[in-house]
């Protein structure tokens, strides 16, 4: 039987394909290489930051502070590069992982053992690390000119081609990170305890999991992911001001929440949380080169999630009711005498 | 098995725990033996989820200690509990909706190395179900499956814990007859291979089928301990309820006045079914059974915040279908909750808002703004009909003592003139003294021609302020007792239910 996490993760792949045909009858050369490019490079950011947020989500919290992160990681690892051209490769990356990290433990320490709600929390960080940022940064701008050609190059690197489409080395990392944390999901005991913590919360701490240091973690994960975002920012794009990624909490949300990640913590998945953000990303591009204003990208967002949530409790509900009749008809298979009401309800359907 | 020399599997020493005014657990010592199961048998508040939240280390005691294999040991959290080999299972299954069902028995394992290998899982899973005579998936969600199937999850999980003793908290309330027999099936299987099986259960035909040996709790203190073939359902029910009346405030004879409310075959589907009665002006109608009897929800059905689903509701002569709290308001009936915080109050707003809070627009001026004045007089005026002990009516909610905090509800409900007061658990939580006071605002009340429908817990309670005794069990109505011819023995085998039920229901 289909599981409703696999019928989630089709269903936007037919989604997608939809929407690829709707707008390529809409706009003249529609599925050109450049196009592909911007999406590529669009998307691969977002699904590393969205591999973060769904750990986070699925313990039944959330980070709104993941924009700001991206965005003084990459404004930081950028002026360190500028002011520090001979600076390797490798040891810039793990600065801003570690950067990344660094501010995620504030997040986690604050939600997890300051029992502080985590929408006040990542609110409050998120303003936090922009503004300090604003502050630090004396309102200069990283530029292109200040950096190394190393990472000028970076972004623009053919990793390989399809036809006409370049697929840039910068998509190795994302999908590296959403392969890894798909598997850690699925195999790591410590991928079960998200999705246990979240499903029920009660329910974990009476199994005696360390529920507190494992929603630290999440978050430290998430810093730590939008970290390494920060760093695919700069070398994407190279010229950045205060304001990098502002606003890019709302885009990461809404993929996760797309893509099936239920805000109601315990179930999701990496690969479902990837095509949230392949999707998202599709329209809000597409709705652009229909010249239609920026700010209808954003407000697409937001009928996005709502419809998705929406979505996720009418039909996903259905799937489970359905679901759990089936499991129901198999429990009682061998003797079915109970005269319950609720049983007769339920052989009332079976005939 | 009975008859060899059993193994003692945990020791329970001198156990004592205390919560503010209440002491819980006083003195109490036990012994579970291995290849046993011993069933605790008490009221609602008799001590025994207190001793099952210490067993589990969801609370520490305040003196004594437990022994396993005559050493003592230190439960502090859940995860130490499983180390000893101490696993529960309770009325409502802890389950993870989200995950399957080899994933939930498996859950608190923290050495099945760094790699999920789920076909391993899954096939320990069958094993273990297979072993217990069960079908179920392991590979499909935990949501939707049945409670019954639910709790053989748990057991499951126990038994992948190698559970030396399992603690089985109601597990049967919200089971049926033919599941009840599956897992006491189950749970006897457990007892052959060795395991001290700690049951709790209310339902007295069960109790005698399943014990080898009987405890009996009240007050917080340990009755009896006997071999279950020792123990009979008068004896059992003699030590439950010995508790002494008490400085208890009792109503006295109030003038009966016109028929008010009067409830034909009421029913609401899967909580309750067959419920009439009548309640005249000045009468207290006690509601007396266990937690979860159906109770609070013909209260909550005749308030209409979970309307009833069959039978008739006469109110004052007319037939009334009642759909919401707005309408019972309207009609005069008042539903005090038992749940102060959750429903009763804004603990952050003041004792005046607090009262007015259902009338707000009679305290109106023609702005639509609220006229204090008009509110504040209400307030003082119920302040001192109830003598509520609070420095000030602008107080927080919150900065009240229990008792005081629920003469505010009642103050708030009688504001709005009811002719019917359901009281749910009025004095539960509530200090001696305070409890007297309200005993005697329910009198008075009583006297001024209110009909009054009191829910409670509190066996020597609903016997002392009750003109006559309605008693339910599962759902379903037991009989109406008069209160000369109720005694705490009649109304708690009626509540509990025993082979041969009391058929001397007096109308």
């Amino acid at each position: 039987m289909l599981r409703p996490e696999r019928l989630r993760e089709l269903s936007l792949v037919i989604i997608i394909f939809a929407v690829l045909l709707l707008f390529g009858t809409q706009i003249d050369n529609y599925f050109n290489p450049r196009f592909f490019r911007t999406i590529t490079s669009g998307v691969m950011i977002i699904a590393v930051v969205v591999v973060g947020e769904t750990l986070v989500i699925l313990t039944r919290n959330i980070d709104l502070s993941v924009g700001s992160i991206v965005g003084c990681t990459a404004y930081t690892v950028g002026r360190i590069v500028a002011d520090n051209n001979s600076i390797s490769p490798l040891s810039l990356i793990l600065i801003a992982i570690g950067m990344g990290a660094l501010l995620g433990l504030l997040n986690g320490v604050l939600v997890s053992y300051g029992r502080v709600p985590a929408i006040v929390v990542t609110l409050g960080t998120l303003a936090l690390f922009r503004g300090a940022l604003v502050e630090f940064s004396g309102a200069k701008s990283v530029t292109t000119s200040t950096l190394p050609v190393w990472l000028n190059d970076l972004g623009q690197i053919n990793l390989f081609s399809v036809g006409p489409f370049d697929f840039r080395i910068l998509v190795v990392p994302a999908i590296v990170v959403v392969i890894v944390f798909q598997l850690v999901l699925s195999l790591l005991p410590y991928g079960r305890r998200l999705y246990a913590i979240g499903s029920n919360p009660e329910a974990a701490r009476f199994a005696g999991m360390p529920a507190r240091r494992i929603v630290m973690i999440a978050y430290v994960l998430c810093g730590a992911l939008s970290g390494l975002a920060g760093f695919m920012f700069l070398a994407r794009f190279g010229n950045l001001t205060v304001v990098a990624a502002q606003g890019m909490e709302l885009q990461v949300v809404a993929a996760a929440v797309v893509g099936g990640v239920s805000t109601l913590g315990g179930s999701g998945t990496m690969v479902g949380a990837l095509l949230g953000a392949i999707l998202i990303e599709i329209i809000g591009d597409s709705l652009i080169r229909l010249r239609i204003s920026e700010f209808w990208k954003d407000a697409s967002l937001g009928v996005f999630i709502l419809l998705a949530v929406a979505s996720d409790k009418i039909i996903l509900g259905r799937v489970r009711d359905i679901a759990a009749r089936n499991q129901r008809r198999l429990e009682q298979t061998p003797t079915q005498v109970a005269p319950q009401p609720k049983a007769q309800k339920d052989s009332a359907h079976v005939q | 098995m009975t008859s060899q020399a059993k193994q003692l599997a945990l020791e329970i020493r001198g156990i004592s725990k205390r919560f503010d005014a209440t002491q819980a657990l006083d003195n109490v010592s036990l012994n579970l033996y291995a290849g046993e199961i011993h069933t605790l048998l008490g009221e609602n508040g008799a001590g025994k989820s207190t001793l099952i939240k210490i067993m589990t280390g969801v609370q520490l005691p305040d003196q004594g200690e437990i022994l396993l294999d005559g050493q003592p040991i230190r439960i502090e959290n859940t995860a130490q509990a499983q180390h000893y080999g101490i696993a529960a299972i309770y009325q409502e299954p802890m389950t993870f909706p989200d995950l399957n069902v080899a994933e939930n028995i498996f859950i608190s394992h923290q050495h099945r190395g760094a790699i999920v290998n789920w076909p391993a899982m899954y096939k320990d899973a069958e094993d273990i179900l297979s072993k217990l005579g069960v079908k179920l998936d392991v590979r499909s969600q935990a949501r939707g499956l049945t409670l019954a199937a639910q709790q053989t999850l748990e057991i499951a999980k126990a038994i992948s814990l190698k559970v030396r003793v399992l603690i089985m908290d109601e597990p049967t309330a919200s089971l049926s007859a033919h599941e009840v027999l599956q897992l006491f099936n189950i749970v006897r299987t457990l007892r052959d291979q060795g395991v001290a099986i700690l049951f709790i259960s209310h339902r007295m035909d069960e109790v005698f089928q399943i014990s080898d040996r009987i405890t009996i709790f009240r007050d917080g203190k340990l009755i009896s301990t006997d071999l279950a073939n020792e123990v009979t359902p008068q004896s059992a029910i003699r030590d439950m309820v010995g508790r002494e009346m008490g400085a208890f405030f009792v109503k006295d004879k109030s003038e009966r006045g016109n028929l008010l409310l009067s409830v034909k075959d009421l029913a609401k589907e899967g909580v309750f079914t067959g419920v009439n009665f009548e309640i005249y002006q000045g009468e207290v109608l006690g509601f007396a059974g266990l937690v979860g009897a159906g109770r609070t929800d013909i209260a909550l059905a005749l308030f209409g915040a979970a309307p009833a689903t069959g039978g008739e509701i006469t109110f004052d002569g007319k037939a009334v279908t009642i759909q919401s709290p707005h309408q019972a308001t309207q009609l005069g009936i008042a539903y005090v909750t038992e749940d102060r915080r959750g429903q009763g109050l804004v603990m952050p707003m003041s004792v005046a808002a607090n009262m007015t809070l259902p009338m707000l627009r009679r305290y109106l001026n023609w702005l639509g703004l609220i006229r204090h004045r008009a509110e504040n007089d209400t307030a003082e005026e119920y302040r001192k009909q109830l003598s509520i002990r609070a420095e000030s009516i602008q107080l927080q909610a919150s900065k009240l003592s229990g008792g005081n905090q629920q003469k505010v509800v009642l103050g708030k409900w009688l504001n709005t003139n009811p002719r019917l007061l359901i009281l749910d658990e009025p004095t539960r939580g509530i200090d001696v003294g305070a409890k007297a006071e309200i005993h005697s605002i329910i009198n008075k009340l009583a006297h001024q021609g209110m009909a009054i429908m009191m829910i409670s817990s509190d066996l020597p309670e609903v016997l002392a302020m009750s003109d006559r005794i309605l008693v339910m069990r599962e759902g379903r109505q037991m009989g109406i007792f008069n209160r000369e011819d109720a005694t705490q023995e009649t109304i708690i085998t009626a509540a509990m239910g025993r082979a041969n039920e009391v058929e001397t229901a007096v109308k």
